[in-house]
């Protein structure tokens, strides 16, 4: 108790509180601004903090991390452009709640389940590091291959009917992300020879290509823009969610935040993956699954609950083992090991009171992301007032600035609009473009986790089929499969017969 | 258009500035505008990079900007700063990678493109294993793993990278390489993987390992460099325990060749006070790894003699092309 006290005074002082702030400001405006990312944020915010004392040095970080994860959302809700792939979920049903003028209540559902599911992952991770941490070691790489294999067959549920459409999507996403160094034989691959290919498509820059360039190329294209234009005008109203809505979706949040707590605490997964699940998982257990797509605000609360909660699970490896989940929290653990707070095993005998501090710093960074959101969104929603085009223009701008700022490379650039236009097609002949991000995200850990557990078992497959873990993530994924066959031929076999009568 | 850069100079420029104005160092010379220092990799490498720079704008007196080419093992920052102009506004925060990146056909051209200006530091790998196991040093392993029927399983960071190289030279040099099983893992995941049992030895840098050795946990049976390590003061060298290897990771600038001495020079006190500088040296110990600043010229030797033992090493193993 008395760390605990100590750790108020620490983290309640007026330089702690304010840092927390102007991180949570900071992280919101990179996240939630189509092309710039939170994890740009942060590489900027760290030199800040070297000369700051600890807490408000990891608070400042920390305030950048969790403001950067729920502003992703705003610009995936208002434009259909995530700002982070783990906000890539959202858009599949925030982007037509905004076309139907519920843009507001789509931000506000977002912002409070976010700040629900990070509260909550936090209040885990404080009970329960370290026994979640041991379970977190048994995650070998035949383990999580299948984890991320199981994370693979959500593109079932984001391929509208046709798997087949979703799968040419999903192999695009795994092939884009082979060019590049291989990471573990250290070869390159699809780069014929050119230095600039060696450092492969970056997750990010692909992001913006797809989906922000569709966005600027329909501006202009003009098709049928005007409509949407004036009931978009009309409609645009700062509006809340009701207390009711949330309470009646109270279980759905639940669910989400646990699963995004336990993707996090497996080291080398992240956000995207469990807002994936998380949207799957909403889909096939709501009671009205085909309007998923169309606006539900289920398909709003289930991503965004799960990827903020993923916040307080990735917190487990990297304070408990050392391990950050993401290029972002890699960041986040630089700054810790700067100020001489060293994760691992030990930090809770050594470092107490500034991890009880690192904790309300948590919460400190959720009230103000809540408090500057709720405000911020009465100013977002204006954004849909002006002219579309205009618009595309100020996104093609940030875009190109956010794709060089990524890696300060130029080929980022080109490689977005090369990317972006691949998208347009595959928009104009109706393949879904969320599988891509879906194969890009996951494709790397797929590819790495299953050649390590190769290596480990010596070229034998024993290792998947002795591992109980393995076995129920490949069933569950097996299941998810037949059971999208299973639907499409029935569809068929329902559309031919129809044929068949009016043929007759 | 470099965002960051840009808001980050702003930043710098204010702090530089201020410097100026109390020191009254305004030079007419070199440099009269910002010093863009390539960084190769994130982690460790980006941490020091930009401690490293912000303390070196204040020597200068303009900013040094630490801007991120990474990717291709280094290749990418290689080529670009490479293709500079060589004024000295154009630097690279370099490493042992200049060596491997050439030597496995990745980039054209080799150490003599770059003009050294100082070392800055050291890192030198560890060899860990579960403490489990009962191996105290590295005769306990030796001999664990001749009486194994298999091979014993190495977790590295990935074919041909610096953890690689370091404990394929340590096995060769205790007579057990061809018992070795390399797995490769993305790096940071090797305390979880010896923790579960799944590989049985890891070479990683020591601040990975330091807060499980604390907990028992882990066992770090040596340090692979000549001397050895803050971090982790107990754990002896391998020269001490009779094996013949002296492995360290350094990490230092360089500017493109035919860049001017003088400009050189100013650089390399500019480094030297840095390092010198509390601020670094507190960072350093907090980080796990060593402050080890060395002039141009010892380190253009060092460049040349390291060049030529990564060379015969790769071939050794394989992957030179």
């Amino acid at each position: 108790m008395d760390v605990f006290l100590q750790a108020l005074a620490l983290s309640f002082t007026p330089m702690a509180i304010a840092s927390i702030g102007l991180g949570a400001l900071v992280g919101l405006v990179f996240g939630s601004i189509p092309g710039l990312t939170f994890t740009v944020a942060l590489a900027l915010a760290l030199p800040i903090t070297f000369s700051m004392d600890p807490v408000p040095a990891i608070g400042l970080l920390l305030g950048t991390y969790i403001g950067g994860m729920t502003g992703g959302s705003v610009s995936a809700i208002l434009l259909g452009i995530p700002g982070t792939p783990s906000a890539a979920a959202t858009v599949l049903d925030g982007y037509p709640m905004t076309k139907q003028g519920k843009a507001s209540i789509a931000l506000g559902t977002a912002v409070i389940v976010s700040v629900f599911g990070g509260l909550f992952s936090l209040f885990i991770m404080m009970v329960s590091v370290d026994l979640v941490s041991r379970l977190a070691i048994g995650f070998g790489p035949a383990e999580i291959f299948a984890l991320v294999l199981f994370g693979m067959s959500t593109i079932c549920g984001l391929c509208g009917n046709s798997l087949l459409k979703g799968l040419i999507a999903g192999a695009l996403g795994l092939m884009i992300m082979t060019v590049g160094l291989d990471a573990i034989d250290g070869v390159p691959r699809m780069t014929f020879g050119s230095i600039n290919l060696l450092q492969g498509v970056n997750l990010l820059v692909a992001m913006i290509g797809l989906f922000a360039v569709p966005f600027i190329i329909e501006a202009f294209s003009g098709r049928g823009s005007q409509d949407l234009q004036t009931t978009r005008v009309a409609k645009v109203r700062a509006e809340l969610p009701s207390l009711k809505l949330l309470f009646g979706k109270f279980s759905l949040m639940l669910r989400c935040s646990v699963l995004g707590t336990g993707i996090g605490a497996i080291p080398g997964t992240g956000g995207a993956i469990a807002s994936f699940l998380a949207y799957d998982h909403a889909k096939r257990f709501s009671k009205k699954p085909e309007s998923f797509g169309k606006g539900n605000i289920e398909g709003v609360i289930a991503p965004e609950a799960a990827n903020n909660s993923v916040t307080g699970g990735t917190l487990i490896p990297l304070l408990s083992l050392g391990i950050p989940g993401d290029p972002a929290t890699a960041i986040v653990l630089a700054g810790l090991m700067i100020h001489g707070i060293t994760p691992g095993p030990a930090l809770f005998m050594n470092h107490a009171v500034e991890v009880y501090g690192m904790y309300v710093a948590v919460v400190l960074a959720y009230v103000w992301v809540l408090g500057l959101q709720l405000m911020g969104i009465r100013i977002f929603v204006h954004v849909l007032k002006i002219p579309r085009e205009m618009l595309a223009v100020a996104v093609l701008v940030l875009c190109a600035i956010g794709a060089y700022s990524i890696r300060n490379s130029a080929f980022d650039i080109y490689a977005m609009g090369a990317i972006g236009v691949l998208a347009y097609v595959l928009v104009a002949v109706r393949i879904p473009i969320t599988p891509i991000i879906l194969g890009m995200v996951l494709g790397p850990t797929l590819e790495n986790e299953f050649r390590t557990a190769m290596m480990l078992s010596e070229g034998s497959f024993d290792i998947f089929l002795t591992s109980p873990t393995f076995l129920v993530f490949f069933a569950l994924a097996l299941l998810v499969v037949s059971l999208q066959v299973a639907a499409e031929l029935k569809l068929k076999k329902k559309t031919s017969e129809r044929i068949e009568m009016t043929d007759a | 258009m470099k965002l960051n850069t840009k808001i980050k100079s702003g930043f710098v420029g204010l702090l530089s500035s201020a410097v100026i104005a109390f020191g009254g160092a305004a030079h007419a010379e070199y440099p009269e505008k910002p010093v863009d220092m390539t960084v190769l990799f994130g982690g460790t490498a980006n941490t020091i990079a930009q401690l490293l720079s912000e303390l070196m704008s204040n020597e200068l007196g303009q900013p040094v900007i630490p801007v991120s080419r990474t990717g291709g093992g280094g290749a990418v920052g290689y080529s670009h700063v490479m293709s500079t102009a060589p004024d000295g506004y154009n630097i690279v925060w370099n490493s042992n990678s200049i060596s491997t990146t050439h030597h496995t056909g990745r980039v054209p051209f080799d150490h003599t493109a770059f003009t050294p200006i100082a070392r800055i530091s050291t890192e030198i790998p560890v060899l860990a294993a579960n403490s489990d196991k009962g191996w105290a040093n590295l005769a306990d392993l030796a001999a664990a793993v001749d009486s194994m029927d298999g091979k014993l399983k190495v977790g590295i960071s990935g074919k041909g990278s610096f953890t690689h190289l370091t404990s394929a030279a340590l096995f060769d040099a205790m007579g057990v390489g061809d018992k070795i099983a390399y797995i490769s893992y993305g790096s940071g995941k090797a305390p979880v993987e010896l923790l579960a049992g799944r590989i049985d030895a890891a070479i990683q840098w020591p601040g990975q390992f330091a807060s499980y050795v604390e907990t028992g946990d882990l066992n770090v049976l040596a340090v692979t460099g000549n001397e050895r390590v803050a971090v982790l003061p107990d754990v002896p060298t391998a020269q001490e325990q009779g094996v013949d290897v002296n492995i360290s990771m350094w990490r230092g600038l360089a500017a493109p060749a035919g860049t001017p001495a003088d400009v050189v020079a100013k650089l390399q006190s500019a480094a030297e006070t840095a390092v010198a500088s509390d601020q670094f040296q507190r960072a350093a110990a907090n980080i796990g790894f060593s402050p080890a600043f060395m002039k141009a010229e010892e380190f253009s030797a060092l460049i040349e003699k390291d060049d030529a033992f990564y060379a015969d090493l790769l071939s050794q193993l394989g992957m030179a092309k």
